[in-house]
């Protein structure tokens, strides 16, 4: 097999060096009954051919997804990835590496951890950064967890404008625990501050706010930090279009006390969901117990400036059951991703991107309201808006017909919603674009 | 290995050391365990005036490389904690039994002490 | 190196923004989300960008480079044309929320793994949402707490050898176990007699590398079932070290009942500089229905979205990662059944050659064969005043990777461990030189133990100060 060097030869010169005079004598300590007698009963050996000719074909029974601009992304955002950000993640310095453990062998990943970090730090304006968890939903469920501990308390409050899966997976991470969660209602498409004030009470360790939230809406987190901190209630802002830090509010402005964000609008695909890449960050307050691998910067014994992995004895190989969290393993080369991707796009091109998603959107809910096939309630929001389509299957599938992903049918999540539709407009789109999805709906 | 083990204190499994004087213990961690931990950088907050009872966790001490649980050897209140020590942990490192003490318990039950290891004890435990 | 933030001048940009035609809307930002403090990012072209990145890129060190022989993470070639297939456009821009029909290929490629994985590993069911090994492992205990609940029997207990690896217990933990630490014996397997005794009808299971992360198979395995099954109790098996079992022993014949594996370790696809990877949970019968929600199914209409009626909820948002599934389907189709029985018997060979070689410089934990990776110890070069710290950061002058120190660890046996994992995908000549390396560093530790503490030399930086580092945290720049 072309991935295995060692010929039989090699391997009978290998056994008489161990002292053995077949390969199965090395398995004796392993009881018959348990050791295979046939073959797996797989497909293959594919020789290289055939197995590409047999992965593009499955690959054609998807729509052609290059084409299909997609109008929703409730999670999942697709913007434009300079391509640099694939020539440098396909160096194999950097994909075929380990952890950096050896930090004397491995400054490019400690480096480049260390220059993301920063990124995001000046992004959300906090000073503790964590550049990588699986994904913004265990993020979340990871920053509850976090102000469960900080606190000692064992309810939260959480908008009900998260995420849903996003809220679903605080649910199982939360289970054991059994904490108390007490979802928030909304009011005009934002979080509900009335009730959210009613219900904060002195056993309450965090509230849980997503903004810009499920349906887009840009929430007020000022204000939300504000009442909370008075009640000595930690603030998590979640961030699932964290392209929208290019021109709102940071966290940070905001005091926030822990972000959980999604940076997978930081140059990655879409992939059918993953890998993306979370992240946490936080007041340096808090960094004893916020989990995940953080680098920092140091010096060698001679003076020259390096990274190490640091404050790990947070961390599950350290303190096993009573580390931050069992994580080990994290979307290291996402955060390659994410660093080339910020630095080429530097401030004026990030705030220009977020501005053209912003005018996008906003220009697209208009052109549908105009056509009069479209119906909704006026919020602020970023690049996502909800739209009540009388006719919603017909809508869905013209729109699939015509070529775009269609938006998502939010009765699913939410059954008041019957008949909305949430969608998302990044700068994929072009304006002619935009023009003719309205068109499909002039009467 | 030639680690520090004075005559004076009692010592626990956990590499805790003791120093009674009259109803009042302070309470340190051993030479072997500085050793064992390497640079010590983090001492968690300790709460005067907590009730404690022997066998309960009074901090961690945090290294580069490794976290431990300092248990306290005996039941009591913490009366006293050494700032010096939370502010700065290598001290620990330095002078263990001295300038490294990390707290002082009113010591509730006096028969509690005789359980504890003697130097002899100790120093048998941990023979490398 | 300097940072990309050092090499910034004003005004410059490595991006083409795109035209904004959209004259008629204004950027209306409601007044509570107007930032009032600036940020900085840097601003460089995208030359200075590509030339940052490359120089970077050579400060590390990859599989592609040379011998990785980390124990327990498998660090085996990672084949270019799985890359290129899980890049496949129709798979790339797949939108999570496409309607069903619009992703049946996506769909395809995670049912047809998870057969794959069934039959390699003896199990009835999977699920590709976990997205680490310990992520895995949080999925797997979680089940196992439901599968009790739902008896109405909840139970408060893990069983976890002294030898696991660390997010073994922080697992545990997590899904609201109490950590019960089993020892290991003489033979650097679970001490039979102990487990007997501590397994009781509030222990809800054992968690279990097999082989263990001291490279030994536990022969007492079946036994080892045998004592859990009977008090009802469940197996977990951690498939960290699966790469040793490949089409010889399938984890569900050995009595495990669920599993999690490890794709980037045994399955090749590519660590990442530390992920991403994929944790995927594979059950049997029994606890289908406490997989993660949603599990993919097939019909006579398709591939489709199942939720399973007990699911422990979600673990993540959407699927799963859904590239690395790609590859590793790719690999298991391009080595067979042959191939993947050539792989583990190869890596056993491997890692006991490199035992054979060395015990007589570095005295091996246990006196037994090994599988697929060996764990010897630098004990006795502490009388030259050389920590096996020092040997691994020596190891690097010879232009190797360090193997894992220090874990596993667990007294009297496994203390200055050094744990040595030579895949498949290592020929003999590498791993002759690894051994000749090891040879002259054991001589310079008896002769010349400064060149080892003052190691290394020949790298990029030197041994850098990890005090310092956490003391005064400079978190960024």
């Amino acid at each position: 097999m072309r991935y295995i060097p060692n010929t039989e030869k090699q391997k009978e010169e290998m056994l008489k060096e161990i002292g053995v005079s077949s390969f199965t004598d090395l398995l004796k300590d392993i009881p018959d009954s348990v050791l295979l007698k046939t073959d797996l009963n797989i497909p293959g050996p594919i020789n290289e051919q055939k197995l590409t000719e047999r992965i593009y074909d499955i690959s054609k029974k998807n729509a052609d997804f290059f084409s299909i601009k997609p109008l929703v992304g409730a999670g999942a955002y697709r913007h434009f990835i300079p391509e640099v950000v694939k020539t440098i993640t396909a160096r194999e310095e950097f994909y075929t590496s380990y952890t950096p453990y050896q930090p004397e062998v491995s400054q490019g990943n400690l480096q480049s951890m260390f220059e993301y970090q920063t990124h995001i730090a000046k992004l959300t304006g906090m000073d503790v950064v964590v550049p990588s968890i699986y994904d913004g939903a265990s993020a979340t469920a990871e920053a509850v967890l976090m102000a469960m501990r900080l606190s000692k308390k064992n309810k939260i409050l959480v908008s009900s404008l998260l995420h849903p899966h996003y809220l679903e997976t605080v649910r199982t991470y939360t289970e054991p625990h059994k904490m108390e969660i007490i979802t928030i209602p909304y009011k005009n498409i934002l979080t509900d501050i009335e009730n959210f004030e009613k219900n904060l009470t002195d056993d309450v360790a965090a509230f849980v706010i997503q903004s810009p939230n499920f349906l887009g809406g840009i929430e007020n987190v000022s204000e939300f930090a504000r009442i909370a901190h008075q009640k000595n209630v930690l603030i998590i802002q979640v961030i699932a279009e964290s392209l929208s830090l290019g021109i709102l509010k940071s966290p940070g402005e905001a005091d926030v006390d822990i972000v959980a964000g999604e940076a997978q609008s930081f140059g990655m695909d879409l992939d059918f969901g993953g890998p993306y890449n979370g992240y946490l960050a936080s007041k340096m307050k808090y960094i004893r117990q916020i989990p995940g691998r953080i680098t920092g910067e140091t010096t060698d014994k001679n003076g020259n400036r390096g990274f190490v992995m640091t404050f790990r004895a947070r961390e599950q190989d350290i303190r096993r059951e009573k580390a931050t969290s069992n994580i080990c393993s994290n979307h290291a080369l996402n955060i390659v991703a994410g660093n080339v991707y910020l630095s080429l796009l530097g401030k004026r091109g990030l705030k220009s991107l977020a501005d053209l998603n912003f005018k996008s959107a906003h220009y697209l809910r208009k052109k549908l309201l105009d056509t009069k096939a479209f119906s909704g309630p006026d919020y602020p929001f970023f690049n996502e808006f909800i739209l009540k389509s009388d006719k919603k299957e017909e809508t869905i599938d013209l729109l699939m017909k015509k070529g775009f992903v269609p938006p998502l049918d939010l009765s699913k999540f939410y059954p008041e919603l019957e008949g909305y539709l949430l969608f998302a407009v990044t700068e994929i789109f072009t304006k002619k674009d935009l023009d003719f999805i309205a068109g499909l709906f002039s009467r | 290995m030639g680690y520090k083990i004075p005559e004076e204190l009692k010592y626990t499994k956990n590499d805790e050391w003791l120093k009674v004087d009259g109803e009042i213990g302070t309470v340190g961690i051993t030479d072997y365990a500085q050793d064992k931990l390497g640079d010590i950088v983090y001492l968690e907050e300790i709460e005067k005036g907590k009730k404690i009872k022997a066998g309960e966790t009074l901090t961690t001490i945090e290294s580069v490389k490794a976290a431990s649980d300092i248990y306290s050897p005996v039941s009591g209140e913490i009366v006293e904690v050494n700032e010096d020590t939370i502010k700065d942990p290598s001290i620990i490192n330095k002078d263990p039994y001295g300038k490294g003490w990390i707290v002082k318990i009113k010591i509730e039950n006096p028969a509690e002490i005789d359980k504890l290891m003697t130097p002899k004890e100790y120093s048998e435990y941990r023979k490398e | 190196m300097k940072l990309i933030y050092e090499k910034s001048v004003k005004g410059r940009i490595g991006f083409s923004i795109p035209e904004d035609s959209f004259d008629e809307i204004s950027v209306d930002i409601p007044e509570y989300a107007k930032p009032h403090k600036e940020y900085d990012l840097p601003e460089v072209s995208e030359p200075d960008v590509v030339r940052h990145f490359t120089k970077l890129s050579k400060l590390n060190y990859g599989v592609d480079d040379g011998l990785y022989p980390l124990g327990s993470c498998t660090m085996k070639y990672n084949p270019k044309i799985n890359e290129k297939l899980a890049n496949l456009d129709n798979f790339l821009y797949a939108h999570p929320f496409a309607p069903e029909r619009y992703v049946q290929g996506s769909l395809q490629i995670m049912f047809e793994l998870g057969e794959l994985l069934n039959e390699i590993t003896g199990m009835d069911k999977f699920s590709m949402m976990p997205a680490a090994g310990a992520h895995g492992e949080l999925t797997g205990v979680l089940m196992i707490r439901k599968y009790f609940e739902s008896k109405g029997k909840p139970r408060h207990k893990m069983i976890i050898p002294d030898s696991a690896h660390g997010t073994n217990p922080a697992s545990s933990a997590m899904a609201g176990f109490r950590v019960v630490e089993v020892k290991s014996n003489e033979r650097g397997g679970v001490d039979i007699s102990e487990l007997e005794k501590i397994m009781d009808e509030d222990t809800a299971g054992l968690m279990l590398t097999n082989p263990n992360t001291v490279g030994l198979f536990d022969e007492n395995i079946l036994k080892i079932a045998d004592i859990v099954h009977s008090k009802g109790g469940l197996l977990y098996y951690d498939g960290a070290n699966l790469n040793a079992l490949l089409g010889i022993v399938r984890p569900g014949d050995a009595g495990f009942d669920l599993l999690h594996l490890n794709l980037h370790k045994t399955f090749s696809t590519p660590h990442g500089g530390g992920g991403p990877g994929a944790g995927v949970v594979g059950a049997k019968k029994e606890l289908i229905e406490f997989l993660p929600s949603p599990i993919v199914c097939k019909n006579e209409k398709g591939y489709f979205f199942e939720f399973p009626k007990n699911s422990i909820g979600r673990v993540r948002a959407f699927y799963g990662n859904f590239s690395v599934l790609v590859k590793a389907y790719a690999w298991i189709l391009s080595m067979g059944p042959q191939g993947l029985r050539e792989a583990a018997e190869t890596s056993i060979i491997n890692a006991n050659y490199v035992l054979a070689k060395l015990k007589d410089y570095y005295k091996p934990a246990y006196d037994r064969t090994c599988m697929h990776e060996c764990v010897l110890t630098g004990r006795e070069y502490k009388k030259y005043g050389v920590r096996t710290l020092d040997i691994s950061k020596r190891l690097m002058d010879y232009g190797f990777h360090p193997p894992t120190i220090y874990f596993p660890h667990f007294e009297p046996y496994a203390e200055e461990t050094i744990m040595i994992e030579p895949p498949e995908s290592e020929s003999k000549e590498t791993l002759d030189s690894f051994i000749e390396a090891m040879i002259k560093i054991s001589k310079e530790a008896r002769t010349k133990p400064e060149l080892l503490k003052e190691a290394p030399h020949s790298t990029p930086v030197g041994r850098l100060d990890e005090v310092k580092a956490v003391k005064n945290p400079k978190l960024h720049y």
